[in-house]
């Protein structure tokens, strides 16, 4: 019982834990807080990183689903910064980026039943970090705050293209 | 009651320094998963306090946005970082751009010249010429990007660091609703391009 729980927390920890998960969960989160209406992308999010998961148990092989991860945060960091977020392309974004994460954190367990709970962990740990910080995000109100989470925006695509960059070299 | 503005620009600087400190603390964290990536995000972070021609240039950015007032106060940091990555992902991408050191020293002597000077630009033309010069700092910065380190921790550091810097500069800047503080404001101009001037000539 406490392995399954160790590989549930592992896998709540895993999106907390690795930057390039961080930024790109930050950079929708921010993206959906400016908007009206949040549901959509959320679900959409969610939706996505199940299909992702799913794959995974299918033994899909490596992708360059970090790739992918990085390019999301970089235009959605861009999209925070100019305030610029048409409802298609956000829920475009956000489903790349739900699969994309699913795809990048493959379990580590050697058993069945820990590599599902460590899915479990994972999936919940992202939706969790994912809706809190669209929740905070939509509660910044305040002319500084909304300018705060554009220059949050600007640092998060000014971070992923240079690694992007990296990654093509 | 409406908030007055440099209470605003306050609450905004210190909200960005809590989100930092948060932000900071995850590659911390993530070395017990990651041993390179408190490294990265320190190295990255440490990267542009280390060259005193970047750190005025940086600080001189906050500066003329302060001294430009809204909507630039907050355009140029937003703009810099931005413009500075895609420096950054030329020189990764082996892009070269010729003159860079004289193009870092330069800007430190233009931008800290409409400080001292106190030229009220407009907007665009104050923006193009911060993304103009953000290029040549990106290219510098990205030219020195340690192989080995992880890069997401080491970029998130670097654009930290250079964001705190601009920060600095319009926490500095927001002296100048004082006419004694305008003066100050206008010295650390002087000095500013003084400080170009010097890189400059080691430079040529």
């Amino acid at each position: 019982m406490s392995g399954l729980l160790q590989a549930f927390a592992e896998g709540f920890l895993n999106p907390l834990l690795t930057p390039a998960h961080v930024l790109t969960l930050l950079a929708l989160a921010l993206c959906v807080g400016q908007q009206k209406r949040r549901g959509g992308a959320l679900l959409i999010f969610a939706l996505a990183l199940a299909v992702g998961f799913l794959a995974i148990v299918l033994a899909i092989e490596t992708t360059p689903a970090r790739m992918v991860l990085l390019a999301d945060a970089a235009a959605l960091g861009v999209m925070v910064a100019v305030v610029w977020a048409p409802k298609p392309l956000v829920w475009l974004l956000a489903a790349t980026a739900g699969v994309a994460l699913a795809l990048d954190s493959p379990p580590q367990a050697v058993m069945i039943a820990a590599a599902y709970t460590t899915i479990a962990g994972t999936a919940v740990g992202a939706c969790a970090m994912l809706v809190g910080a669209a929740l905070i995000a939509s509660h910044a109100n305040a002319d500084w705050q909304r300018l705060g989470m554009r220059i949050v925006g600007s640092w998060i695509a000014a971070s992923a293209i240079l690694v992007l960059a990296v990654q093509l070299r | 009651m409406r908030e007055p503005e440099h209470s605003k620009i306050a609450h905004l600087i210190g909200g960005l320094l809590v989100a930092m400190a948060v932000l900071a603390g995850r590659p911390a964290l993530a070395h017990i998963v990651d041993g390179s990536a408190a490294g990265g995000f320190l190295g990255g972070f440490a990267h542009p306090l280390f060259g005193l021609d970047h750190v005025v240039a940086m600080i001189a950015v906050g500066l003329w946005g302060a001294f430009l007032g809204q909507p630039a106060i907050w355009v140029l940091p937003i703009a810099f970082p931005l413009v500075m990555a895609f420096g950054g992902a030329m020189a990764i991408l082996g892009i070269a751009v010729r003159g860079v050191e004289i193009g870092i020293a330069i800007s430190a002597i233009v931008l800290g010249g409409m400080i001292a000077l106190a030229v009220r630009a407009r907007l665009v033309p104050a923006a193009m010429i911060v993304a103009a010069f953000a290029i040549f700092h990106g290219h510098a910065h990205g030219a020195e990007l340690p192989p080995g380190t992880d890069a997401v921790a080491f970029s998130v550091g670097f654009v930290m660091a250079t964001g705190m810097l601009h920060l600095t500069g319009i926490a500095f800047g927001l002296l100048t609703r004082w006419p004694i503080g305008r003066i100050g404001v206008r010295v650390a101009g002087i000095a500013i391009v003084l400080v170009g001037a010097v890189f400059l000539i080691r430079a040529v």
